[in-house]
């Protein structure tokens, strides 16, 4: 829990410190390029001012030059003007710490605290120095100043981020709460709790529905093992119970062996029953956890179907009921013959014990496999039903079976990646059981 | 007749080996692996009967261990309830026949009279005959003495299994799994039906009859003597 608390803060908190270093590194690099910019631009300035005071000499010569460089001066402002004599000494004009007869740019540092100077001298025609100079602190402010306005803003962004981070974390968490609560909920034992979903379709959506999706399916599973626990329970404690008030009822009456054997006899048949019912619940599950499938072979669905209803044809004689066989030669199918024979012989038994009259037993091109009669057949609310488990209709209860032979052909079409369908009869009258399997291709040889 | 039985579950093994020294076989009980594949490498014996699952090397690794050693004695082997889907894994191995267990005795008698008495394959056979019944295995015709009987070919199939192993009890399991490959019990009464239907054919004409029921183990064909018409 305190990793997931700790996410989102985490995440903002990265953000804001990524924003503010990122903004620091750029306000280094812009206060050089600022500098750098607007001293260009002060050496443009002053090779203007000199160029004037050019002009200025050649109009009023050096007595009209050096009265202008005593205005600048006393002016006090960030512009310095000097003049000077060919050999360096002063004529007018005032600049702290004047180097002589300076030719082009220079920057001039000063002593103690002052800003360095930014200046331009030149030789006047008549042989005189002039020195046109500017304080570079105004300059560096400016630079500075400019430099320091991303920072600023970044540092602002980050606080921006570094809250907005903990509104998402807010939010963050209580989905995931939420998602955290229902997971409990589920492992408490409560399967039908669901994670919440926003409704916005967004990611954290998207993944509650698969894992709703995930816990119906899980759900449905549970109910199902329980649902068949419960017919285990109940379908094998009946014979069970009889199996053991016989045996109580033989111990309790006087010996005889006679009726002894009686007892022996139908204790064994009862038994025999519970085993086949067990082997066949045995066989269902291993089918439906996938077993038999590395014996899936490429094999003749119509000679495997002709095959197992002659062997029942007479036996359907022998109860006064007929077989018609309506078989499409040559269908093939990949799967195991011991299942499938099983799931044909399953569905036959199933017409004879549960059904009436003719028995139509059909296989048609694209391996439909279909199995009809003409008894009462199954109400459609009940189709379902009577594939799970042990069900069986009331009017069945008293018929040879163990309530397992269709789920076993359903559990054989699933394992063949097929399906077993039940619905009335074409004739509109019993039951009609089709089991759909996917066609192999053509056999290889 | 000496057996072999390989099954780790003492009372199993006490209630087969008991059962079959009663009808004067010569059991040897292993109640291991290990025991089992040394008794069966070293000593004679007409059939071997071993569960799948043994401490010590399984029913299949001795059956492999033997048929790699060029013995060929009929092995059966027990498997669990629900597990005849593996039974292919079992014939590949080299078993002769399997049965689930928990099974009747009067199955694995039966079972283990038909491994004993398994004729050496006879690639040349071109008839059966038991007693005046004759069966033309190229032809695909049976005659009664000079009685000639139309056999559909499940009721030819089913006759002709009966006839390779003539004088043994045949159980309904047997015929379903021997004769029909069918692995599992059906609900309606397939084996009784057919043999029925076959009784009737070949006594058709007061022919004495030939197939016995034997009552809760299975069906004996055999030549009908006057004793037993």
């Amino acid at each position: 829990m305190i990793r997931l608390r700790s996410f989102a803060p985490r995440v903002a908190l990265t953000i804001a410190v990524v924003v503010l270093v990122t903004s620091f590194l750029g306000a280094g690099w812009g206060w050089l390029r600022a500098q750098d910019a607007l001293r260009q631009q002060l050496d443009l300035v002053l090779a203007a001012e000199a160029e004037g005071l050019v002009r200025d000499y050649e109009t009023y010569g050096l007595r009209g030059l050096s009265e202008v460089a005593e205005i600048y001066s006393r002016r006090q402002g960030p512009l310095f003007v000097l003049l000077q004599t060919s050999d360096g000494r002063p004529i007018s004009g005032r600049l702290p710490s004047a180097p002589a007869a300076l030719r082009g740019f220079a920057t001039l540092r000063q002593s103690g605290d002052s800003a360095p100077l930014r200046a331009l001298g030149a030789m006047l025609p008549g042989g005189a120095n002039l020195i046109v100079a500017s304080d570079l602190s105004s300059v560096d402010r400016a630079a500075y100043a400019l430099a320091w306005t991303p920072p600023l803003a970044g540092a602002l962004a980050a606080l921006v981020a570094l809250g907005l981070g903990f509104l998402l974390a807010n939010g963050l968490e209580r989905r995931l709460a939420g998602v955290s609560d229902a997971a409990r909920a589920v492992m408490a034992g409560d399967l039908t709790r669901r994670l919440p979903e926003s409704g916005r379709g967004d990611e954290f959506d998207r993944l509650s529905a698969t894992i709703n999706a995930m816990l119906a399916r899980i759900e449905t599973l549970v109910a199902e093992v329980r649902q068949v626990t419960d017919d285990v329970a109940h379908d094998l404690r009946s014979p069970l119970s009889r199996l053991r008030q016989r045996l109580e009822a033989a111990l309790a009456r006087a010996r005889d062996p006679a009726a002894d054997g009686e007892t022996l006899e139908g204790a064994l048949a009862e038994l025999d029953q519970i085993l086949s019912t067990f082997a066949a619940l045995l066989r269902i599950a291993r089918t439906e956890a996938g077993a038999g499938r590395e014996g899936f072979a490429s094999l003749d669905l119509s000679a495997l179907a002709a095959e197992v209803v002659d062997i029942y044809v007479p036996v359907a004689e022998d109860s006064g009921r007929r077989i018609e066989p309506s078989i499409a030669p040559g269908q093939r199918v990949s799967g195991s013959a011991p299942l499938l024979r099983q799931a044909l012989a399953n569905l036959l038994d199933n017409a004879l014990n549960h059904g009436a009259g003719t028995i139509q037993v059909s296989l048609r091109p694209g391996a439909v496999l279909e199995v009809s009669d003409q008894g009462p057949g199954i109400p459609p609310e009940e189709r379902e039903k009577v594939m799970r488990r042990f069900y069986r209709l009331d009017r069945s209860r008293a018929t040879p079976g163990t309530g397992l032979g269709l789920s076993l052909v359903a559990a054989v079409a699933r394992l063949h990646g097929g399906a077993l369908t039940l619905r009335e009869a074409v004739s509109g009258r019993g039951l009609s059981a089709v089991l759909e399997l996917p066609q192999a291709g053509p056999a290889e040889f | 007749m000496r057996i072999l039985l390989i099954e780790d579950d003492v009372a199993t093994a006490d209630y087969v080996a008991k059962g079959l020294a009663e009808e004067g076989q010569v059991v040897d009980v292993a109640r291991n692996g290990k025991d089992g594949l040394f008794l069966a490498l070293n000593e004679p014996f007409d059939v071997i009967v071993t569960d799948r699952m043994l401490p010590g090397p399984d029913g299949l690794t001795i059956l492999r261990a033997l048929r790699a050693s060029g013995i060929s004695t009929p092995v059966l082997v027990l498997t669990a309830l629900g597990e005849v889907d593996r039974k292919v894994e079992g014939l590949e191995a080299g078993a002769d026949d399997y049965l689930a267990k928990p099974f009747a005795y009067a199955e694995l008698r039966a079972r283990i009279r038909a491994l004993a008495r398994r004729p050496a394959p006879q690639a040349e056979l071109r008839e059966l005959s038991v007693g005046d019944l004759h069966m033309d295995l190229l032809r695909r015709t049976v005659r009664r003495g000079a009685r000639n009987i139309e056999l559909l070919p499940t009721e030819f199939r089913l006759l002709e299994y009966m006839m390779r192993h003539p004088g043994e009890v045949l159980t309904r399991t047997m015929v379903l799994e021997k004769v029909w490959d069918f692995s599992f019990d059906p609900t309606t009464n397939v084996v009784d039906v057919h043999v029925s239907r076959l009784r009737r054919k070949l006594e058709a004409g007061g022919d004495p009859p030939m197939i016995r029921t034997v009552r809760g183990a299975g069906y004996v064909l055999s030549s009908p003597t006057p004793d037993q018409g």
